[in-house]
């Protein structure tokens, strides 16, 4: 097969891949201009009704409003541990550091269902179900793995040598550390930080096993109004979801390639 | 922290910039350096040359502290830092890849150790201008890094590490990322800011050449020890060992086939089934000898007192404007000879030649 054939090939089927994945998106996207009180395809009748019906809900703002006072402070926890592990295995000599990494990811390599259940039975001993402090913690062991994937790779790109010209012209390793590594990593902990957000944001799965009844985040208000009555509002409330969090995620994603 | 003046001995020793005794380092079972000793004085540019793994660096990284002896001393001005930070110490260094600071601009780069040490701006913006005008780099103090040539951030480099005026400026291979033309434009430029400044400079390379070029002093280290310390004419002329004379010199090493040693430091030799009598430094009765011969010294035509070398040749090579030629002889080995190329006349591959070394241009050596 000539090259040529070859770089068609991966284009289209890379084009159909995208398609099929976003398909549905597109299809949320488009029913969620519908002004029907109905799912209908294609609507009858078009509008911003839906739009209308979601920022008029007090339901659903109290459900993004949860959501972020776990998310946020999921970020800032997954940040704080993330990025002193990632020092201890990239800039170490600590026995077991690869180890600690392994057990760092562990939260993304465990299957998600298996590690609620474990959380659920865990929770339940220590008083923690149904509580703000244990969605929490559930949220930030799914978010430090994936600070510590961005953080780690980026510490990999800075050279060990910018530390060592630091001490050698002065500087105390605590000073070389904050000065110039932290200060190169920056933006890949920020990204860090926001993908951690958006993780725990969109979290579903947890919620539902450890969440007491009050507790209600967005995915999970949207999970329950599609159990208990199909609304064309969850179309307005998903594309906003998805909007918004894309926007992050690229600005995120945007932060850590500049200053490469 | 106050640490214990060492003793000044009476010779001078206050003079010494940087002096290691008796230092070892161990990495597990491994020994990358075994007993070195090396002195450097105020104002001296000392090499520290050898193959890669001789421990060249791991000395280096001994004395700015990014590792720490097993055992021996460290000693800067008359004071023992083996135990200090890297940051305690006030030395200098200057990396292969430069290592400058992105983020940051060439006069924050340079200014970097100033002000870690705290010193006013003002004192700060005087000393950054006066490297930057030394090194010839005024006008780039607000550029970055990314933005500058390789033997310009290697210029900021080395602006960083003489910017606080430092004890010792430690040079790893600083120009070995750079490209032959820029090289030597950078050793005259090193030699240049040496003298001006009167800076202590440690480099280790691994290249012969930058060290001739470059250095007062050099000490050649081969498996973690310092195997030759002198002048490079020293080393050069009077090599202490086989392995200096071939590694340093290019020198070619021939079977000897007895040898007596003399009162004033020659030998009476017989190699090649001939007799003659050379220099022998270095040497102590029941060493195994070998008689080094450098490339130049050979000659086609030969004179009284010289010695006779007749082989095959295996091999002719063109290098400006001399010829290299291998040549095999039965009984003595293999030697390499430099010819002028516009004297050497007919070379061809496997045709006998006969070529001379006087007997003053060879030195019997230890064969190590």
């Amino acid at each position: 097969m000539s090259d040529r054939l070859v770089h068609v090939l991966g284009i289209v089927v890379a084009a159909l891949v995208v398609t099929i994945l976003l398909a549905p998106v597109l299809l949320t996207a488009v029913l969620s201009l519908s002004s029907d009180s109905y799912f209908t395809f294609p609507p009858d009748s078009w509008g911003l009704r839906q739009y209308r019906e979601v920022l008029g809900d007090a339901r659903w703002a109290s459900a993004v409003s949860y959501s972020f006072e776990l998310a946020v402070p999921v970020a800032l926890l997954s940040v704080a541990i993330a990025v002193p592990t990632a020092f201890a295995i990239g800039r170490s000599r600590l026995p077991g550091r690869h180890a600690i990494y392994a057990g760092g990811l562990a939260g993304i390599v465990v299957p998600i269902s298996a590690f609620a259940i474990a959380l659920y039975g865990v929770f339940a001993e220590l008083g923690l179900h149904g509580t703000y402090v244990g969605l929490v913690l559930a949220n930030t062991v799914l978010a430090v793995p994936v600070v510590l994937i961005v953080v780690t790779a980026a510490m990999a790109r800075v050279p060990v040598e910018l530390e060592l010209a630091a001490m050698a012209a002065g500087a105390s390793r605590r000073r070389a550390w904050l000065g110039i590594t932290t200060r190169l990593l920056l933006p890949s902990i920020v990204a860090g930080g926001v993908l951690a957000f958006v993780t725990s944001f969109d979290e579903v799965v947890l919620i539902v096993f450890l969440g007491g009844v009050d507790q209600t985040t967005l995915p999970k208000a949207i999970l329950d109004s599609a159990r208990f009555g199909v609304s064309p509002v969850i179309t307005a409330v998903s594309t906003l979801l998805m909007l918004g969090t894309s926007a992050v995620a690229i600005a995120a994603v945007g932060l850590a390639r500049r200053r490469r | 922290m106050t640490i214990p003046a060492v003793e000044r001995s009476a010779d001078g020793a206050a003079t010494a910039a940087l002096e290691l005794r008796g230092v070892d380092k161990a990495f597990g079972p491994a020994v990358a350096l075994d007993g070195v000793d090396l002195s450097v004085a105020r104002g001296e540019l000392v090499t520290l040359l050898g193959p890669s793994g001789s421990g060249k660096t791991t000395l280096l990284r001994i004395v700015v502290g990014f590792e720490s002896p097993t055992a021996g001393r460290v000693i800067l001005r008359g004071q023992e830092i083996s135990r200090m930070t890297p940051a305690e110490r006030d030395v200098g260094m200057v990396f292969q890849h430069y290592a400058l600071f992105p983020h940051m601009t060439v006069a924050d780069n340079v200014g970097y150790g100033l002000k870690v040490r705290r010193r006013s701006r003002a004192e700060r913006e005087r000393r950054v201008a006066e490297v930057l005008e030394l090194l010839r780099m005024s006008g780039y103090e607000r550029r970055y890094p990314r933005e500058l040539s390789g033997g310009q951030q290697q210029r900021v480099a080395l602006g960083r590490a003489l910017a606080y005026d430092p004890e010792i400026v430690l040079m790893d291979e600083p120009l070995g990322a750079l490209d032959r033309a820029l090289r030597t434009e950078m050793e005259q430029e090193i030699r240049r800011i040496h003298r001006d400044l009167g800076a202590t400079i440690l480099y280790v390379t691994h290249d012969q050449q930058e060290a001739l070029a470059l250095s007062d002093r050099i000490a050649i280290m081969r498996a973690g020890r310092i195997v030759g310390e002198g002048t490079p004419d020293e080393l050069y002329e009077r090599p202490p060992s086989a392995f200096v004379a071939s590694f340093f010199a290019n020198a070619s090493l021939l079977t000897v086939d007895s040898y007596e040693l003399e009162p004033g430091g020659t030998a009476d030799v017989r190699c090649n089934g001939q007799r003659l009598s050379c220099a022998a430094p270095g040497l102590s009765p029941g060493d195994d000898g070998v008689l080094a011969v450098r490339r130049r010294s050979l000659r086609r035509a030969g004179e009284a007192r010289s010695l006779r070398l007749a082989g095959v040749v295996a091999e002719v090579l063109r290098l400006g404007d001399d010829r290299q030629v291998t040549v095999d002889v039965p009984g003595a080995g293999r030697i390499v000879a430099l010819l002028a190329a516009w004297e050497s006349g007919d070379l061809r591959l496997g045709m006998r030649l006969e070529l001379f070394v006087a007997w003053d241009q060879a030195v019997l050596v230890t064969a190590d």
